[in-house]
């Protein structure tokens, strides 16, 4: 079983159509292609599914880098070793 | 959830079922790329879908897409940009109107259609009255030009109630409410498909109110205008795919059922007739249900056929004296009660009546008749029934190889069509030689050129006629409606009657002319199954060689193309003197002929040709 810190790469790079492999911890909008507003939503809904948690709107428009993301999962009780 | 067609290969069946429970884009691309790597023939038909829509929905194609491809089929869909629909619909240049598609969704909401109606605080009743009516009349002045442009089937969706507007309790009780715009829409929506035979109806409301208050997304709705949950999208994708499966699947024409605690409750044979359950109470009233519902679908031209391991005197008389019993003997086109096996009574009654075994569904309680079936039968449709009698009315209901958008005359006329030919048969068998059965009949066929009233029977003849059929083209309505608009084509039906009764339009030869050349092309030729046998054929081929030669066609082509089911009509066009060409080969024969010709009209048939 991959540890939620690969769970996370994969998650994103599926829902933005990308190679995990050009997806890192300091991943961003601004350096993924793909990650617009048609990918924000794959991306809400992939890690919804793949987390099983729920995201409420507020956090969803905080969703900018990978960073962000990891804390606001860490809050919902993902951890990431 | 998706209905996974048995014939694919496992593998992709488990990829397929992966993505139907939890969808996401790995999981459903991964499906998608199983599916697309089947063999052509398991994939189904080509369905180009253009889809246009007042709220987002490009994140779950995808689903949608995988949820079609059961059909099956192999979709493409096209979707058009939000909000744009008379822009799209009614130009024949737009990206979707122009990519030749064979179905065309509009997906809207009251949110979009009026947002004014929903949150108009400050309107006044009359400015309310005035709002419903203009989204009314702009739903039937877009339909009125889209008829006019376009003859590609327009599926329109019916509107949901809107859900995130609280409880509408004053709402209901007021006389210009949202309550009462969405069931006037709706009420307007349904006008317009039993008006037009073009339009049909997607009942995204029925989804919604089904899936419940997890159908829409409130976040993502206001985020991105994307309503539709992603939880609730795959449940989507099948109520579309059901709503398409009648224009690429021939629908089941026949329903087997078994007897004993499948039409009553108890076993004839050992509770007696006084033991068996069967009334307006419980648990015989589940029965009657079950029975309601098979004569339904015999309403609807579902041929019913009884299956029973008992004694025939048993089940006679059970019939004749049970008080409660919606069914009668006589609705079954045919009977087995006797002790061989089930799938050889049901291949001999396919036979008797003349239909394929892929076009049969059965119902049983008792798990090693349904396995015997599907061993010995695979390609009839076994329902997945327990001994469980509301699981096996669900199973019933829930089958949907029964469905069809518009139930055609024919359709509805079947079971008495289906007496007449049994009482043919015996005038067959009475008659000293064919020729005097043919004359004995009384057949009258009557010829006309295809219109929009019989379009649809049209289509439906072209998607399951499969052995009076010589090529086997399977046409789509938006196929039939293009070429009756090119100017020298000619598509003409034939419908047949006899002392016996009326069969309705049973016969179509398509043709296709090139001014240019002088060459018209027959495209298809075909009978259903029920007039093959009494030269009705020849009647049309007469009409067809009258018209092209005074049409002004210089020569006549035509072909064979060879299926496993039309060996009957392999020589047809020798029979009718055709030449065949030298570039011929087993599979596909080439035909020709020099007009102006001409074909006797058959001397037992009294022939109308308003052609």
């Amino acid at each position: 079983m991959a540890g939620n810190g690969e769970r996370l790469l994969q998650a994103v790079a599926d829902a933005l159509k990308v190679d995990v492999a050009s997806v890192d911890k300091n991943s961003s909008q601004d350096t993924l292609e793909g990650w617009d507003s048609l990918g924000m939503i794959n991306l809400v809904a992939e890690l919804e599914r793949v987390f099983e948690v729920q995201f409420d709107i507020l956090e969803i428009s905080d969703f900018r880098n990978i960073s962000i993301i990891k804390s606001i999962l860490a809050e919902k009780g993902i951890r990431f070793d | 959830m998706l209905e996974i067609p048995n014939n694919w290969l496992e593998s992709v069946r488990k990829l397929v079922s992966e993505a139907s429970a939890s969808p996401g884009p790995a999981t459903v691309r991964a499906a998608l790329a199983g599916v697309g790597a089947l063999e052509e023939h398991l994939q189904g038909r080509s369905f180009r879908v253009g889809i246009v829509r007042t709220f987002t929905i490009e994140t779950q194609l995808d689903v949608i897409r995988l949820a079609l491809s059961t059909i099956p089929c192999r979709p493409t869909i096209e979707i058009g940009e939000l909000e744009n629909i008379e822009q799209i619909l009614l130009d024949p240049e737009s990206k979707i109107m122009s990519s030749n598609p064979d179905a065309i969704l509009v997906l809207w909401r009251l949110e979009e259609l009026s947002p004014r109606l929903l949150y108009g605080h400050d309107m006044t009743d009359g400015e309310r009255e005035r709002a419903m009516a203009d989204v009314i009349d702009r739903i039937q002045r877009l339909c009125s030009e889209y008829l006019k442009a376009s003859a590609v089937p327009l599926f329109l969706s019916t509107v949901p109630v809107p859900y995130a507007l609280g409880t509408g309790l004053d709402d209901l009780h007021s006389p210009y409410g949202w309550h009462r715009a969405v069931l006037q829409v709706n009420d307007a929506l349904l006008d317009l498909a039993a008006c037009h035979g073009q339009i049909y109806l997607f009942d995204f409301a029925s989804w919604a109110a089904a899936v419940g208050h997890t159908a829409f997304d409130l976040r993502m709705d206001l985020y991105a205008r994307q309503p539709i949950a992603n939880r609730a999208v795959m449940t989507f994708g099948a109520a579309l795919a059901n709503c398409f499966r009648p224009l690429l699947q021939p629908r089941a024409k026949l329903l087997a059922l078994d007897l004993d605690n499948v039409l009553w409750g108890g076993l004839l044979g050992e509770d007696g007739i006084s033991g068996l359950k069967i009334a307006h109470d419980f648990p015989g009233n589940i029965y009657r249900r079950i029975q309601l519902y098979a004569l339904t679908l015999k309403s609807r031209g579902v041929l019913l056929a009884l299956l029973s391991k008992n004694n025939p005197q048993d089940v006679e008389k059970a019939f004749s004296v049970l008080p409660d019993m919606p069914l009668k003997l006589r609705d079954f086109a045919a009977i087995r009660v006797n002790w061989r096996e089930k799938h050889e009574n049901l291949k001999d009654i396919a036979h008797e009546l003349n239909i394929g075994l892929d076009s049969v569904v059965f119902l049983d309680d008792q798990a090693f008749e349904r396995e015997q079936m599907g061993y010995n039968l695979p390609a009839v449709r076994v329902l997945s029934a327990s001994e469980d009698p509301l699981q096996i009315l669900g199973a019933l209901v829930a089958c949907r190889d029964f469905d069809v958008h518009r139930v055609s005359l024919e359709d509805a006329g079947r079971n008495e069509d289906y007496a007449m030919q049994t009482k043919r048969r015996e005038l067959e068998l009475a008659s000293r030689d064919k020729g005097e059965f043919l004359f004995t009949l009384g057949l009258r066929a009557s010829i006309a050129r295809v219109n929009e009233s019989t379009i649809p029977r049209m289509v439906q003849m072209l998607g399951k006629t499969n052995q009076f059929n010589v090529t086997t083209r399977r046409h789509t309505e938006a196929d039939v409606r293009r070429m009756l608009a090119g100017s020298g084509n000619l598509l003409m039906g034939m419908s047949l009657s006899d002392r016996f009764g009326d069969q309705g339009l049973i016969g179509l030869v398509i043709g296709i002319g090139n001014d240019e050349s002088g060459v018209f092309s027959v495209d298809n030729l075909l009978l259903s199954c029920r007039a093959i046998g009494r030269g009705a054929e020849q009647a049309l081929w007469s009409s067809l060689l009258r018209n092209t030669s005074r049409m002004g066609y210089k020569t006549l082509m035509a072909e064979y193309i060879k299926t496993p089911k039309n060996g009957q009509v392999s020589d047809l066009f020798d029979r009718f003197s055709m030449k065949r060409r030298p570039d011929s080969t087993e599979e596909r024969v080439y035909y020709e002929l020099n007009l102006p010709a001409s074909y006797p009209m058959p001397q037992w048939i009294k022939v109308v040709d308003e052609t």
